[in-house]
């Protein structure tokens, strides 16, 4: 039965009761009309005012993060786990901050609820702070709570600013906020939709106590909660002080402008982009702990002139379990790889582009669940929606010789181990070792991707020192270190991640291990690759139990790797899993991954591929392999290599022919040849507009074909990719890793990670005109 | 009679200060000598540099130095990090931990970048590792938070990773071991074996060179440290010969970015401490005219804005005393060194000007001293800041630089003229916006900076020296809501750092990183006192200073046990007791709710201390700044007018009155608007605002209301 079939016609409108709230395009009709809207704008806007106007309302955005780190004092918020805006009076965004850029996306629809909803009563004030954390209305998940302040100009609602920042605990049936167990949204922590904790300047006490109450660190809440009001406020008093210099007209003048220049800029960048359909496919693991399954989600842009369409037909429909996510995280998983990759000359100014979005989600999905979907665990898994996005974008953006130079891989998924226990002190901790904010960064069409570099769509994200970690919990780091073959291979190889590997040192009875992780980043992959280059592999978290570590430290000698390492077992933990004791003398390790590989490896420069296996970032097995490079001491031996090379191209003959290929035909345009694709072109031949191999002439399809039924593909076992695990460790899905190639010259096209006899991934077909 | 010399080597000049003291300390006479830097032998335009300071007082080289105090601020170390011109160093690391320098806390190396840098991922890398990973070795030790050798050294290991390193031709080693800051033996140790084995190397160990919690800067410090030992060691090894050559007989005494000087074998093993002081010495000098008897301004609350042609540096003082911080900057690399907080952006004369199709952008692209500014004319063809004063009017043509430089006006005007035309700006138009843009962006900075460390700027006074600070300040001043700004020394100004090098104390600081849990013991506290006082006695008393002139301060780092702010506190030293714990924690506590507000700690967890500092400092000579009395010739009417576009006012040029600014009386008061024109130092005060000439020759310009 469907949603449509038993609920109520008021529930299946995106009201927020089940379905996400979504503005309707008449919103504004239900503001009350005593709130009065500040929309003077100055007919003319000085050029020089409007930069000294645009790098003001930077500043105040960086002091804003700045002020919520100084005040909380919170190490989570100190890892910059936070996002802060400046909106217009009706809730666009003019600037976000540097921060990770989907956390705060929910800030236009709740302030858009608050307008419809509560603007009324219990009205919208000069001095007012609304807090909402509800992930129906406008947090990604529970524990990115929203504070949004309006501000008023000569009574008038000027503008708003808000902050989002992830909290130490609200509740919920496991400490922390990531319960990976919770069947639906009553297992998680408290869900708050909007409310006036703020009323003309006084703190609701009441409100705030009940809010503290859902907390089993109400005093480290209460700490968080002040930050984040004062950074609002501070905010405010800037903007204000920023109108009284330069009179609001003329502030909200630039405002609109910086919103003009967004979209203009994203309308223009489309417009040097063919219209097509682009589309990526990813798996998720394991709903609830102990799941051997996994569950797929598709993403798919369709661009038509200069406007996108969103949609997330093909992924499965929600089901108990974590792996949904609201939406607010989908949409702001769009905008905010938009604003890293198309947008950054913005600086982060981003809201124009949602004028040339239309968003066309499917409800119900795990990619946009209803009501009351589990959401804040599936947090995770907003990050391999990021990737989707991104290598979407990226292959969209190879289109335009411009554009093709901003691309991106995706980047690793996010691994979080959690660890929990008693120091022998008796001080209780429970806390994430955040080492997933060093994974690898994805290849890029003229380079490698950068080594633990952090993620994509949160560039200021860093890792705590070792010592700072040891300091607050009792374990100590055996290592952390780049890792060898976590980059995904390619022309240009994907950045590598880490291993981190710690031991109890100092605490009282076992840790307890929570693991949670985002796709497949556990079974499978980690970041997908482009154009035929590698997804990165995946990760892991392995125990090692009863080591012979004491006799290795007695004999002066500290281990390298696990694999030096003597133990009674090895275990490896689910993707999700629920406490795991780590004793006196047990090892654990998290792997990081490695952002995704750009092109054929088999194209990569010998010699940067000896240097790899040289620096420790490939192993001697993957050049070989997967390179096809022949090292000769520290050197790539020329002659041997291109032997190599030549028979690893040979065997791709053997590959399948995907299908027939398509009939259609696309008459030819007479319009240059246009590359689409790292290896195809569009071209015109024979009277017909085509998709051909660059390399080699090969005809894909015509031009609005599916250029994979005119490839080659083989399946492996995902163990084929250099240093992954074995998934079927963990799943009973028969996932394969499947490459194409082009059968001319078998330069490898694509990859991916697919069930075994699914058909080809959809991943772009071009609109004729 | 005798001399203060101060000399900061320049990437263009070497500047030298010579201030001819009187029997009683007091300053009489006060000259500054040029040299071209001739890098990479700099002690060649130093010397240069001394006799042209000798030759403006009158006497010889060596007369001058025959009863002279030569402080130096010494940019070898920087140079050679930014030439790539440093010793190759191998690093050992603890077994597990040597990949920190290049995992670099990941998006943390991104923290001090540019915004354009940040948001454009695509473009992003990691720099060339300090030390290649050829030539890092891991060593079998572990040491805990606790400072328990859970892993004894092990020596034979260690050998043998040492026998590769000089086999690869190291020529420097640093030592970064995980917590050699609880206990320090191993790093102790390895030292003495890497001595055995090879004494010619310069060694460097974190405990000593950055002994603070947080293993990636404390290693980044130690490598950096040992990168630039070598060409320290052999520059001041060769300077002191010169000096002696030419009858110097006192210590040679190096600036160091802590705030005070140091003897020259401290910055031989500390070479990291002479990075970045330049700048401070700035904010040295600055801090020392605020707090002299007769400041010019008045108040102690100053930011100082030293403008030159790539930079703008940014200090603060807050009651007198400049603000500091644990940590600087080297590229994407950060690093613990206890420094003033000096931030630099890449605003400044050179700053060039170009448009995106919609509006002027200014920086942060420099055309630095090669090509330069257009108006230069060695060949720029990109429009500078530089280049948009001139076109505005504010500088002369034939008396830039004292007319050592001339103008080439109409060249710079050209080039903005092509830069404005897309937005249908002409040339003053365009560098009307500029100057308005980049007055508006270095503002921006200054308020950042100021915010961050807890302080409303409209509190302050500016204080702006440097090749252009004459030109902005009041622009900067006016932007922020200030009151008042301040033109030190007037023609001074453009020779500030030297100037601070000679104001400078010495100054020592030694640190302990401690991991205490509250409540704290008092016995361990004071036997760090004690320790730590003796070691900062012993390089004082080594720097000449007689060990009772030795003022001692002690500093404490805490913070809440679950919060992660760490503050310094200033505490009082000697034997602690429950009383003197209770009033360190009351003086944190107090400073935190200074700077995070009421209520912003949470006591209740508990408190951590992290560290423990002492400063030992000794005055070097006895120049009060209020009482430098600069010579006039006592004229006070314009010497001409020439029309200037005052961005505020529109496109429309004012004829302007310009001043002879040497000329001026102190006491004599200049409405704006005007423009002050000093050698080395022009002086812009606009409409509304009063230049007035201290006593010291500071103009003080008092931003009134613009009419």
């Amino acid at each position: 039965m469907s949603d449509s079939d038993i609920l109520p016609a008021e529930d299946r409108a995106w009201t927020g009761r089940t379905q996400s709230y979504r503005p309707r395009s008449d919103w504004r009709q239900r503001v009350a009309p005593e709130l009065a809207f500040h929309r003077d704008t100055a007919d003319a806007l000085d050029p020089t005012d409007y930069e000294v106007i645009r790098q003001k309302l930077w500043t105040i955005n960086i002091a804003h993060g700045e002020t919520i780190t100084r005040i909380s004092g919170s190490p989570v918020l100190a890892t910059l786990d936070f996002n802060m805006s400046i909106l217009t009076e009706d809730a666009e965004v003019v600037l976000n901050a540097p921060y990770v850029q989907f956390l705060n996306a929910g800030a236009p629809l709740g302030i858009r609820y608050i307008l419809e909803n509560y603007s009324g009563q219990p009205g919208i004030d000069d001095g007012d702070v609304y807090c909402c954390n509800d992930p129906w209305i406008a947090a990604c998940h529970q524990m990115d709570v929203l504070f949004a302040c309006p501000v008023f100009v000569d009574g008038q609602l000027f503008a708003w600013v808000a902050n989002a920042g992830h909290q130490y605990d609200l509740g919920g049936i496991v400490p922390g906020g990531w319960p990976q167990n919770a069947e639906d949204v009553y297992s998680d922590p408290v869900v708050l939709p909007p409310f006036k904790l703020i009323e003309k300047g006084e703190m609701r006490k009441d409100l705030e106590a009940l809010y503290l109450r859902q907390s089993r660190l109400p005093d480290m809440v209460a700490l968080d909660l002040r930050a984040q009001i004062a950074g609002v406020v501070f905010a405010r008093e800037q903007l204000l002080a920023l109108c009284k210099r330069f009179g609001a007209p003329t502030v909200k003048a630039a405002m609109r402008k910086m919103l003009d220049e967004a979209q203009n800029s994203f309308a223009k960048k489309l417009l040097a982009i063919p219209d097509g359909v682009w589309s990526e496919t990813r798996y998720i693991d394991e709903a609830l702990p102990g799941d051997r399954r996994a569950q797929r989600t598709q993403l798919t842009i369709t661009k038509t002139g200069d406007r996108i369409r969103v949609e997330n037909a093909g992924t499965d429909a929600q089901t108990p379990g974590t792996n949904g996510i609201p939406f607010t995280s989908w949409s702001g998983s769009i905008t905010g790889i938009i604003s890293v990759a198309m947008l950054y000359e913005q600086l982060f100014a981003y809201g124009g582009s949602e004028r040339q979005i239309d968003y066309a989600p499917t409800p119900g999905l795990l990619t946009c669940v209803n009501h009351p979907t589990a959401t804040s665990g599936g947090i995770l898994q907003t990050v391999p929606m990021m990737n989707a996005v991104q290598a979407i974008l990226s292959r969209m953006m190879a289109c335009d010789p411009d554009q093709k130079a901003d691309l991106v891989a995706p980047c690793g998924d996010f691994v979080l181990p959690v660890l929990v226990g008693y120091d022998d002190r008796g001080n209780y901790f429970g806390q994430a070792i955040l080492d997933s904010f060093a994974a690898g960064s994805g290849a890029r069409s003229f380079g490698d991707g950068v080594n633990a570099s952090g993620p994509t769509y949160s560039p200021l994200s860093m890792i705590l020192n070792v010592e700072l970690i040891e300091q607050w919990y009792p374990i100590l780091y055996l290592h952390r270190k780049d890792d060898t073959d976590s980059g995904g291979a390619g022309k240009w190889r994907g950045g590598t991640g880490l291993r981190s590997a710690i031991t109890p040192y100092r605490a009282k009875g076992p840790i307890s291990i929570v693991t949670n992780s985002g796709g497949q980043s556990i079974t499978t992959m980690n970041g997908p690759g482009l154009f035929g280059g590698y997804p990165s592999p995946a990760g892991h978290y392995t125990i090692l139990r009863d080591t012979d570590l004491t006799a290795w430290m007695e004999d002066s000698r500290l281990p390298s790797a696990l694999a030096e390492i003597a133990s009674a077992e090895t275990l490896n933990l689910r993707a999700k899993s629920n406490g795991t004791d780590l004793n006196l003398g047990d090892i654990f390790e998290v792997r990081i991954g490695g952002g995704g590989g750009y092109g054929d490896p088999l194209e990569r420069d010998p010699s940067l591929v000896a240097q790899d296996v040289y620096l420790g970032a490939v192993s001697a097995d993957a050049a070989h392999r997967i390179y096809g490079v022949i090292l000769d001491g520290n050197a790539a031996d020329a002659a041997a290599t291109e032997a190599r090379r030549a028979t690893l191209r040979a065997d791709k003959a053997g590959w399948t022919p995907v299908g027939a290929g398509t009939t259609d035909r696309t008459p030819a345009t007479g319009g240059d040849d246009v590359m689409v694709h790292e290896y195809i072109v569009a071209t015109d031949r024979d009277g017909e507009r085509i998709l051909a191999c660059s390399h080699c002439g090969h005809r894909y399809c015509g031009y609005a074909g599916a250029y994979k039924d005119g490839a080659l593909v083989r399946d492996d076992p995902v163990t084929s990719i250099p240093s992954s695990p074995d998934p079927h460790l963990f799943m009973d899905e028969p996932m394969v890793l499947r490459r194409y190639c082009c059968p001319g010259c078998h330069v490898q096209v694509s990859t991916e990670i697919a069930r075994e006899g699914e058909s080809p991934f959809p991943e772009m077909r071009l609109t004729a005109h | 009679m005798g001399f203060i010399v101060g000399v900061d080597i320049g990437g263009t000049f070497t500047d030298c200060v010579a201030l001819r003291t009187a029997p009683d300390g007091a300053a009489t006479e006060i000259h500054i000598g040029k040299a071209l830097s001739t890098p990479p032998d700099f002690q060649t335009g130093f010397i240069a540099a001394l006799e042209a300071a000798a030759g403006m007082h009158g006497i010889g080289l060596d007369a001058m130095l025959a009863d002279a105090h030569v402080y130096h601020g010494c940019t070898v170390g920087t140079n050679a990090l930014v030439e790539h011109r440093t010793a190759r160093v191998g690093l050992l690391a603890t077994r597990g931990h040597a990949d920190a320098t290049f995992i670099m806390r990941a998006g943390g190396r991104l923290k001090w970048m540019p915004a354009e840098y940040i948001a454009h991922v695509a473009k992003q890398t990691k720099p060339a590792p300090l030390v290649p990973k050829s030539l890092c070795r891991e060593i079998d030790e572990r040491v805990t938070f606790d400072g328990n050798a859970l892993v004894k050294l092990n020596e034979a290991a260690a050998r043998v990773a040492i026998a590769e390193l000089i086999a690869e031709g190291v020529e420097a080693i640093a030592v970064s071991l995980i917590w050699s800051t609880a206990n320090p033996a191993h790093e102790l140790r390895l030292r003495a074996i890497i001595a055995e084995m090879a004494p010619e190397l310069f060694v460097s160990i974190s405990s000593e060179v950055s002994p603070r919690v947080g293993e990636y800067e404390r290693t980044v410090a130690t490598i950096i440290n040992a990168m630039i030992g070598p060409p320290m060691t052999a520059y001041l090894g060769q300077l002191e010969v010169d000096l002696v050559r030419h009858g110097y007989t006192r210590g040679l005494q190096i600036m160091s970015c802590t705030g005070g000087l140091i003897d020259a074998g401290h910055a031989r093993s500390l070479p990291v401490l002479t990075i970045g002081s330049g700048p401070v010495a700035g904010l040295i000098g600055a801090a020392g005219l605020a707090t002299a008897a007769a400041a010019p301004g008045g108040n102690r609350n100053v930011v100082t804005a030293d403008i030159g042609g790539t930079t703008l540096d940014i200090g603060t003082i807050f009651d007198g005393t400049p603000v500091r911080r644990p940590t600087a900057s080297h590229g994407q690399f950060e690093y613990f060194v206890p420094t003033l907080d000096v931030r630099s952006v890449g605003s400044g004369g050179g700053s060039i000007i170009r448009t995106d199709g919609e509006v002027i952008k200014v920086g942060p692209r420099s055309a630095g001293a090669r090509p330069g500014p257009v108006c230069f004319g060695r060949g720029g063809t990109e429009p500078t800041v530089t280049d948009a004063a001139a076109v505005l009017g504010y500088l002369d043509p034939d008396y830039f630089f004292g007319g050592r430089i001339k103008l080439d006006v109409s060249a710079a005007s050209e080039a903005l003229g092509r830069v404005g035309a897309p937005l249908g700006f002409d040339a003053r138009q365009t560098a009307a916006a500029a100057l308005r843009i980049v007055d508006s962006q270095m503002g921006d900075a200054i308020w950042l900076t100021v915010t961050q460390q807890g302080y409303d700027v409209r509190d302050f006074a500016l204080y702006g020296f440097g090749g252009a600070g004459g030109l902005h300040s009041a622009g900067i001043a006016k932007s922020l809501g200030m009151r008042q700004c301040v033109v030190p020394l007037s023609n001074l100004a453009a020779g500030w750092s030297a100037f601070g090098i000679c104001a400078s104390d010495a100054l020592v600081t030694e640190s302990a990183a401690v991991g205490m849990a509250s409540p704290f013991p008092p016995e361990p506290i004071s036997d760090r006192w004690r320790h730590l006082e003796a070691q900062v006695r012993e390089r004082l008393t080594a720097q000449g200073v007689a060990a009772e002139a030795v003022e001692f301060q002690h500093f404490a780092e805490l913070r809440y046990s679950l919060q992660i702010n760490q503050v310094l506190v200033s505490v009082e030293g000697g034997d602690y007791d429950a009383a003197a714990v209770g009033r360190m924690v009351a003086a944190f506590e107090a400073e935190y709710e200074r700077l995070f507000g009421k209520g912003a700690g949470y006591a209740d967890a508990g408190f951590q201390l992290t560290a423990l500092h002492v400063h030992g400092r000794a005055n070097l000579s006895d120049v009060d700044m209020g009482h430098i009395v600069q010579g006039h010739s006592g004229a006070t009417a314009a010497k001409g007018r020439r029309d200037v576009i005052w961005y505020e006012r529109g496109p429309k040029p004012h004829p302007t009155p310009v001043f002879d600014g040497p000329a001026l009386v102190a006491g004599s008061a200049t409405p704006g608007p005007a423009i002050l024109e000093f050698p080395d130092t022009t002086i812009v005060v606009p409409f509304g605002g009063t230049a007035r000439i201290h006593v010291t020759g500071s103009v003080v310009i008092d931003l009134g209301e613009e009419a």
